[in-house]
């Protein structure tokens, strides 16, 4: 388990490092995928299966080909630049973001943690779980948010065939 | 004496297993390998099968013999093609990115090699029996996507690009309608487990009853293509499964005629043949979800489940043989209109028929819940799709055609 768990985690940092520091576009893209694969597989390895498989579909499938598509409808499509934005202030931002995460991390670790308890045996980690709790106290935004996602559906189609018609 | 040679197999694994009882290290390990790797096999036996039966298949729509020179019946051609493509020389294109063009026929096959373990294709046989098996089917298929982008971007080739920016615009359109037109069934047998799926095709109270005949259709009329929901989802699944694993009518992103062969062109050796062998394992593992899902997966009367199993694949693979051998290719804007104006408000529509049906069959029970959904639900789904298409229409179409360079 615990080695499982450093494998994904190196896995993530690589990509993550490797997505802020690759010159090319495309080679930061893949690492950034990289990184949201090494994070589904930590997901699954809490158990949490439905959320891995959103991870997957969402970040890898949907996000991921988003940045691709919005590298393709640029010029740079090959995504070989040698030009990359410097600024005098990434020092302030480097040591907020270490103040930030030590803040929360130093904290957290000194505290003397309980005694780990092993809840597997009475763990239930099905989708029908999560499936009922949507439907009963968190119902009204569910239905908010699917109505908002077909309305946008829809609109997009429409859209779409109202522009083809436009240019003819 | 259904499903014993299902369990017989079961209880073989189980029995190889427990000989390692004593080294629980060793015993997890065991577990993997029993669990993966005769899938993996049978999957790469039946690819071998299989471009043997498409070649074949082809021919015979085409009149003429097909591969006939090795073995009897030219059985052996995949290993002769097997060692053909081994012995080749492997380019790599000198201006290609290096490591990209050498990852993406694997990255390719890991979500093939994945996809096949959700399929149950047997009594209680899953390799990864999870709880959300189906769902994260197709999450691991929408990777399929990068490593043909991968693949199209890395050759440095315009064609390359093309067909990889083709794929990407293809599979991201049809993988709606896919998970739409199954949505209905996950809605109907309230679970995204596919072993829970296809005890909701069975009718348990024929399959007990000892009565020979309605033992014999309890495990056929139950499926869900026989619902009108199921049917219509069948017909729209499958329409964006061949779209989702490259299949002929949807072969855009390696048509050969107008971009080479797309993100192929600059592949060779067996790292083609990786990329042949993973495009047709994804092909099966989506048409195994299509069975697990409309038609009743490993259940059949007579027969155990796994023969079952390989016989509703295997004549899901020759329908998309034949339709290979008889549909021609489509144009670009037809295949995305095709995905966003017609298929994709159809299988809204279906699962909105799936939800009334649901609510009928609890009210007024399930014959009267299948003689109006027939007439009721599928009618609505004929008309929509009559207006989608009459809407859908070019305008170029309307009226008389006139030619402008020609008399």
């Amino acid at each position: 388990m615990s080695i499982a768990f450093f494998i994904l985690a190196t896995i993530a940092i690589l990509g993550g490092v490797l997505a802020i520091t690759l010159r090319n576009v495309i080679h930061a893209v893949f690492s950034v995928l990289l990184f949201f694969s090494a994070i589904a597989g930590l997901f699954l390895l809490l158990l949490a299966e439905f959320i891995a498989a959103v991870q997957i579909l969402v970040y890898i499938g949907s996000v991921g080909i988003l940045m691709l598509f919005a590298i393709m409808l640029t010029t740079k499509v090959m995504g070989d630049t040698t030009k990359t934005v410097h600024s005098r202030g990434w020092i302030w931002s480097a040591i907020s973001v270490t103040a930030l995460l030590l803040g929360v991390l130093v904290p957290f670790i000194s505290t003397p943690q309980p005694e780990a308890v092993s809840i597997l045996s009475n763990f239930d980690p099905s989708v029908k779980q999560l499936g009922l709790v949507l439907m009963d106290p968190y119902f009204a935004s569910v239905g908010v948010i699917a109505l908002l996602l077909t309305a946008g559906l829809i609109g997009a189609v429409v859209a779409a065939s109202s522009a083809s018609e436009a240019t003819e | 004496m259904n499903n014993f040679f299902d369990h017989k197999i079961l209880e073989l694994g189980q029995w190889l297993e427990a000989l390692f009882n004593d080294v629980p290290s060793l015993k997890i390990v065991v577990h993997i390998v029993l669990s993966t790797l005769p899938l993996m096999l049978a999957f790469m036996g039946a690819f071998a099968f299989s471009t043997w039966l498409e070649r074949k298949g082809l021919a015979r729509i085409q009149n003429r013999p097909g591969p006939n020179r090795v073995g009897i019946f030219g059985l052996l051609q995949p290993l002769a093609d097997g060692i053909k493509m081994l012995m080749k020389e492997d380019i790599v294109p000198n201006q290609s990115d290096k490591l990209f063009h050498l990852m993406a026929p694997v990255l390719l096959m890991v979500p093939a090699m994945i996809g096949i373990g959700f399929l149950p294709i047997g009594d209680g046989l899953s390799a990864l029996p999870l709880d959300s098996a189906i769902l994260f089917f197709f999450a691991i298929g929408s990777m399929n996507t990068i490593a043909v982008f991968m693949a199209g971007w890395s050759s440095r080739n315009k064609y390359s690009l093309l067909g990889g920016m083709r794929a990407v615009a293809q599979m991201i359109s049809y993988e709606i309608p896919l998970v739409l037109s199954a949505v209905t069934v996950i809605m109907i047998a309230g679970s995204l487990n596919g072993q829970e799926i296809v005890s909701s095709q069975q009718i348990p109270s024929w399959i007990g009853s000892g009565n020979i005949i309605k033992e014999f259709f309890g495990q056929i009329l139950g499926w869900h293509i026989f619902k009108p929901w199921g049917f219509a989802g069948f017909i729209f699944f499958f329409i964006a499964a061949l779209a989702e694993a490259n299949r002929s009518p949807f072969d855009l992103p390696e048509a050969d005629s107008e971009i080479i062969a797309g993100h192929l062109t600059e592949y060779s050796g067996f790292k083609y043949a990786i990329f042949f062998i993973a495009e047709y394992i994804s092909a099966f593992a989506i048409a195994g979800i299509a069975v697990t899902l409309f038609l009743g997966g490993w259940s059949g009367p007579l027969l155990s489940g796994i023969p079952w199993f390989i016989i509703k694949l295997f004549s899901l693979f020759a329908v998309m043989i034949w339709i290979r051998g008889t549909l021609p290719r489509l144009r670009v804007d037809q295949l995305m209109g095709y995905a966003w104006k017609f298929l994709m408000p159809l299988a809204i529509l279906n699962i909105f028929v799936a939800g009334l049906y649901y609510f009928a069959e609890q009210q007024w029970g399930t014959m009267i819940a299948l003689i109006g959904g027939w007439i009721f639900g599928f009618g609505a789904l004929q008309l929509a799709a009559k207006g989608l298409s009459r809407l859908n229409k070019s305008p170029l179409l309307k009226g008389k055609r006139v030619y402008q360079f020609a008399e």
